[in-house]
């Protein structure tokens, strides 16, 4: 299990590597490669050209910027679980954290490699979905932003063109009244998960207000639950409603099927797992 | 009352060193004696080897489960600058024999495929070049014209297969390579007098070790240097090393296998005969020594050591009161494409099949199935771990059934303290043991009726909470038998009797004592294990023990660490070559205090008169003076220079099967007794588990090193709840193997182990092993699983759910409350 | 194919080759600089046998290509120990039977030192999460929780020594 041989270029300014991708060449950006690299080594992914972004400046932060909190492309996971400003900002970026991988992968992979990747079992994918997150996406001419609704579209495949670079994410800072819950099932912990359903909501006079729900590892992409958010928009929480729309939203549901966890399966789970996390939501709203 | 058994004499214990309290080294948890080295990262595994002008290999392996080779077109890859050569199966064959099978009649296989490939992974060509990495570009250059047949997947679908479904048409007409029945014992008349029959499919799905290294070899071939020196991580390679010469068409005397530190075993590299039959190949047509270490691909679809894939009809004959009377059963065994050692893993079974329990009589039909799955080979547990769950399962069913309490039930129905040495209608004895003390400990240790209580009191709640007890057998110290005693008895193969384990030791003239050891280190403690035998039979301070390893021209009989034999084995060899090693230190020694050799003692690492203090010589001293001052002794050959003995130990305790094969002999009679005890509750919506409280209580009769026992226990028990909760290797329809890596495997980590495991033992020593020692290398994977299977069912009692197949990860587990909820529904 | 420049500091000591770039790091650790401590297991970044430190961070070596740790500061198991000594982690490896065939045990170590250079007190289960991305068939883990667990006691007594020890 080795890799396929790669012409290798480590630009060191961001026009140089966005210079890169302007190319016929099969072009695959290297940032932590803790996706890309086991996908090579099995020879799965076979670029013929990687361009190692670790050495471009100023890519590496988590700041706020504009009312919003914003990741650059070589921040690594562990660094952004650690931040203090998401700690205190999007507490549901640090909850989803204790589920994902383990520390030495945290240590190099970065969040936008994790969404160029776009694996369907991916949590960050909903989690960004939720929060209303903006994509960067950089081109030599300029630079757009994608809404994360929009930026994934299936297994392996985002709205980036072949030219662009996700270079950072915009977390609109929620706000100072809104909740959050997060629930996943894997395998083990650590492992991609079978179903992830994260949630933001708020409750005002007793009533749910703006909630977005999201989930991944149900269809081939992680994706936003408009019907569920649109039967929990100015409702009074109850127990029997949570139930009820997480039965609906199960049913709607044709989720994806594998030999070790099939559509049944992931259909239970979303129908298990989606009550307990508006309500943990809910729950916190409330404190 | 004249019995099936009455002519399996029990044999005499040959035991000379009797169990005995107050030992100096013998139960002390010592550091072992191998960690240094491997701590600071020079341990020396198989992929640390180099030899000068190394090349690698690459495998070029089968996409598909059944497909016959059309062509191979290796130009393109030999084109590749780097490239030494590419050899397809046709290549190999002008080199090399095929593989050695222990099945009889054996089932053919060759270690490059030739014509016909019969399992995803199967290898078709290889490419030997400068480094691994070229040669997986040119293993990607070679292209492959197939035929695709039809693949088998379904263990009974198998079976019925015709045509080009069958995977070994010119050698059998079916995939069905054995079918066996036995009855040991008044089965039909016990069957017959029954109240209750009590009847269970039972399932137990395929998974392996997977140790963290895999499998390698490095091999040169010079043909005017002594022919093949190999280096491999095996453990036979002081066993049968000739079998291997064999296939690589030389004479043990041109073939040197050397051992390296084994990264983990677990069965899976007892004999790794292929690889080093297809890496002594390669290097001999390559013309350059070539290094091939399996990736974890190659490791999981063509390493050879996939485990038991069992399909139980089970019937266990019940009396009104409960007291069980017989067992039977008709097992079909999913061996994959090829049969390397026979059914040898259901002859282990057959050790211990009643377990702890009085069961008179036992029969069996046995089918061996061939699919188109990587063959089986040994893991932990060999076989028996399938038969400890199916025989629990099948108490806790007849509790269901009965409306008894499990617990109770098995107390009823257990052997007793003065019942040992007893004999189970196979012909197996358990040499010792006192189950009730397992049992009790293990039940004081938990908590068991604390547990209770909170359990019931949860339940109550809707919590599903639920407790499992289980009491398993743990065989130990093998005789060969089991491979063949399940055989044809027209064709039983190699009817070999003999498993022997020989040590080297030698006092240099510095007073060290220098071992040499025939069997590979593979994560047991040889070292520490032979260190703290030697130091109590012997008085030699640990420091002066210094160990080594044989290869297979230097060494003597080994068979290393498999089928919880080595501690057992190694201590007998110690004892043996202490009593050969006292004998001449007290005739030196005697000689030199002018005393006579019975006027004489061993004592702290001197020869002593007995009785008086400061008439003494130190080992060190009679070393030296043995070794260099040959004058200063009489003439004769007793006094001939240097102190050095090799000595070996034969099987403690063992006899022949029938010729009838009404019984099987006595082969796996060192037998430890386990209960582990555990809490757990699930998620009935997700289906997730969650270990509340773990107990297990070990009996492995005299302990040499209580830390390093426990470390077994541990681990065995992990791989355990691995089987039991989340490791199943999937297959698609065509015979696809869907996970086979560590992402989608799913061994545990630390975060899925249970948080408040706690270990016991009694210790009942065995009347017929060296201090009463008794093996304990398995006993954690022969005990979780039926536990755990018992708890959960106990947890979704509420439920009706019904565990009848491992393993129950959460999609599965959840599958069954679902249908159990729909049934329930309905 | 175009070879790279590769210099980085390993244990201490400056190493410099001219590689591929497609050469994993764990493949130039274990053969070009002939450090075979560090351990293949998977290659594909789920066992953790692999686990080096580079500047300051456990990471899978086998999913970092060599050239991307150009002038980093890198530790292997064989920079652990040093004048003949066992680092104390190494140690209570030993004293508590922290391994059994050893293989998983530098990613361990490695894993280990991240976490107590960071949490000089961890609790059984911040240790517990520290090394679930290391595989372990042989243990069960248990004892390589108390190992660690009984290395951050040895380690924090040696610092509270020399705190204590006048200037």
């Amino acid at each position: 299990m080795k890799p396929a041989a790669f012409e290798y270029e480590c630009p060191t300014d961001l026009k140089a590597a966005l210079a890169f991708l302007d190319a016929d060449t099969e072009t695959r950006i290297l940032a932590g490669g803790q996706s890309l690299v086991p996908m090579m080594n099995f020879r799965m992914a076979t670029p013929e050209r990687l361009i190692d972004i670790n050495r471009l400046p100023d890519l590496d932060y988590v700041r706020e910027e504009d009312g919003d909190i914003v990741i650059g492309a070589l921040a690594r996971h562990g660094d952004i679980k650690a931040s203090e400003l998401i700690a205190e900002h999007l507490p549901v970026v640090a909850e989803a954290y204790e589920w994902i991988a383990h520390a030495a992968v945290r240590n190099r992979g970065t969040l936008c490699g994790n969404l160029c990747h776009a694996d369907p079992a991916s949590e960050m994918p909903a989690v960004m979905q939720v929060l209303g997150a903006r994509m960067v996406a950089s081109r030599l001419s300029g630079s757009r932003q994608i809404a994360a609704e929009d930026f994934f579209l299936g297994t392996y495949e985002t709205a980036l063109e072949p030219d662009e670079m996700l270079t950072e994410v915009r977390i609109p800072k929620p706000e100072p009244n809104s909740s959050w819950g997060f629930e996943e099932v894997a395998m083990r912990k650590g492992d991609y998960a079978w179903c992830t359903v994260v949630v933001m909501l708020s409750v005002e006079d007793g009533k749910i207000r703006q909630p977005r729900i999201a989930v991944s590892g149900i269809s081939d992409h992680a994706h936003r639950l408009g019907a569920t958010e649109a039967g929990l928009e100015g409702r009074a929480p109850d127990t029997a409603l949570l139930e009820e729309l997480a039965q609906s939203a199960a049913q709607d549901a044709d989720p994806i099927g594998t030999e070790t966890a099939n559509s049944e399966y992931r259909r239970d789970l979303l129908r298990v797992l989606m009550p307990r996390v508006l309500q943990a939501a809910i729950d916190r709203a409330g404190e | 009352m004249a019995s099936h058994l009455d002519t399996n004499v029990i044999p005499p214990s040959r035991q000379r060193e009797a169990p005995r309290a107050g030992m100096t080294w013998i139960g002390q948890s010592i550091k072992r004696v191998e960690d240094p080295r491997i701590l600071s990262g020079k341990g020396g595994y198989i992929d640390d080897v180099t030899v000068p002008g190394m090349a690698h290999a690459a495998m070029v392996t089968s996409p598909h489960a059944h497909a016959r080779i059309v062509s191979i077109d290796t130009s393109k890859a030999k084109a590749l600058a780097g490239v030494i050569g590419v050899y397809t199966g046709a290549d190999l064959a002008t080199v090399v024999d095929p593989c050695p099978s222990f099945a009889s009649p054996p089932v053919p296989q060759h270690a490059m495929a030739i014509d016909k490939v019969r399992h995803v992974g199967e290898v078709v060509a290889a490419v030997v070049a400068e480094d691994r990495y070229i040669a997986e570009d040119a293993a990607g250059l070679v292209e492959v014209e197939w035929e695709i047949l039809p693949a088998n997947v379904d263990i009974e679908a198998a079976l019925e297969a015709t045509g080009d479904a069958v995977l070994h048409p010119d050698d059998r007409e079916s995939n069905k390579a054995l079918d066996e029945s036995f009855s040991f014992g008044p089965v039909e008349e016990d069957f017959a007098a029954a109240d209750h029959i009590i009847k269970r499919r039972l399932r137990w799905n395929r998974s392996s070790a997977q140790a963290i290294e895999t499998c390698g070899v490095i091999a040169q071939f010079d043909p005017f240097k002594g022919g093949y020196t190999i280096h491999a991580n095996s453990n036979f390679y002081n066993f049968i090393p000739f079998v291997i010469g064999g296939s690589l068409r030389v004479s043990p005397g041109e073939l040197r296998i050397v051992p390296v530190l084994t990264g983990g075993s677990f069965g899976s590299k007892v004999f790794t005969h292929k690889i080093i039959i297809l890496t002594g190949g390669l290097a001999r047509l390559a013309g350059v020594p070539v290094k091939y270490i399996e990736d974890r691909l190659e490791h999981f679809t063509n390493s050879d050591s996939h485990g038991s894939d069992r399909l139980y009809d089970a019937e266990l004959a019940v009396s009104k009161d409960g007291t069980f009377k017989s067992l039977r059963f008709t097992v079909l065994d999913d061996y994959g494409a090829y049969l390397q050692f026979g059914v040898g893993t259901h002859g282990n079974a057959m050790a211990q099949v009643t377990g702890p329990y009085q069961i008179g009589s036992f029969a069996m039909r046995v089918i061996a199935v061939l699919t188109n799955k990587t063959q089986q080979g040994p893991y932990r547990g060999f076989g028996s771990e399938v038969t400890n769950w199916v025989m629990e399962r099948m108490v806790d069913a007849t509790a269901a059934e009965l409306g008894r309490d499990a617990l109770e039930l098995r107390e009823q129905n257990m052997i007793q303290p003065d019942q040992f040495p007893y004999m189970i209608p196979t012909g197996n004895i358990y040499d010792s043991g006192n189950f009730q003390e397992v049992l009790g400990q293990a039940k004081e240790m938990f908590g068991l009726d604390a547990w209770r209580e909170k359990a019931a009191k949860l339940r109550a709640e809707g919590r599903c909470v639920g407790i499992g007890v289980a009491t398993c057998m743990e065989r130990s110290v093998y005789g060969p038998t089991e491979w063949w005693s399940l055989n044809n008895r027209e064709t039983p193969g190699f009817t070999l009797t003999s498993t022997p384990e020989g040590i080297t030791a030698r006092f240099d003239p510095s007073g060290k004592l220098f071992i040499t050891l025939n069997s590979p280190m593979v994560g047991n403690s040889p070292e520490t294990v032979v260190t703290q035998i030697l130091a109590e039979r012997l008085t030699v301070a640990p420091e002066d023990i210094v160990i080594n390893y044989s290869d297979s021209q230097s060494g003597f009989n080994g068979v290393g660490p498999q089928g919880s034999r080595f501690t057992a084995m190694i201590a007998g060899a110690c004892v043996s070559a202490s009593i050969k090693l006292e004998e001449r230190l007290k005739r030196f020694g005697a000689h030199m205090l002018q005393r006579r050799p019975e006027d004489v003692e061993l004592r702290g690492g001197m020869v002593a008169v007995k009785g008086l203090k400061d008439q003494e010589k130190s080992f060190a001293e009679i070393a030296l003076t043995s070794s260099f001052f040959r004058l200063s002794f009489p003439d004769g050959e007793e006094f001939d220079s240097g102190i050095e003995t090799t000595a070996v130990y034969d099987h403690p305790i063992s006899t022949d099967p029938a010729e009838d094969r009404s019984h099987l002999g006595i082969f796996y009679p060192i037998v430890g007794h386990i209960c582990h005890i555990v809490a757990v509750e699930v998620d009935p919506g997700t289906g997730k588990v969650e270990m509340l409280d773990y107990s297990a209580v070990h009996d492995n009769g005299t302990i040499v090193n209580p830390r390093t026992l426990a470390g077994q226990v541990w681990g065995g028990t992990a791989n355990g709840i691995g089987t039991t909760l989340s490791e199943q290797f999937c297959y698609d329809s065509e015979g696809q193997f869907t996970n086979p890596n560590f992402a989608e495997f799913a061994m545990p980590t630390a975060n899925e182990m249970p948080r408040n495991f706690k270990l016991g033992h009694v210790e009942t020593p065995s009347p017929y092993t060296e201090y009463g020692i008794k093996g304990g290398g398995e006993g954690g994977r022969l005990g979780a699983p039926s536990a755990l299977t018992s708890a959960i069912e106990d947890a979704l009692s509420n439920y009706g759910v019904r565990i009848s197949a491992l393993p129950v990860t959460p999609p599965i587990l959840r599958g069954l409350i679902r249908e159990a909820g729909q049934s329930a529904a309905g | 194919m175009k070879k790279i420049a590769v210099s980085v500091t390993v244990n201490g000591r400056q190493r410099e080759a001219l590689i591929a770039p497609r050469m994993l790091l764990s493949d130039f650790v274990r053969q070009e600089l002939e450090l075979p401590g560090t351990h293949v297991g998977c290659e594909h970044g789920v066992c953790g046998s692999c686990n080096v430190i580079v500047d300051g961070k456990a990471v899978r070596s086998c999913l970092m290509f060599a050239v991307q740790a150009e002038g980093s500061q890198i530790t292997t198991v064989e920079g652990f120990s040093a004048d003949g000594e066992l680092h104390p982690i190494q140690t209570a490896f030993w004293e508590e039977h922290g391994l059994q065939c050893g293989f998983c045990t530098p990613g361990m170590l490695a894993s280990a030192k991240e976490l107590l250079d960071a949490n000089p007190d961890p609790t059984d289960d911040e240790i517990r999460e520290a090394i679930s991305g290391n595989l372990c068939r042989c243990t069960g883990y248990e004892f390589i929780i108390n190992a660690i667990r009984s290395a951050a006691k040895t380690l924090r007594d040696t610092e509270n020594k020399k705190t204590l020890q006048p200037a």
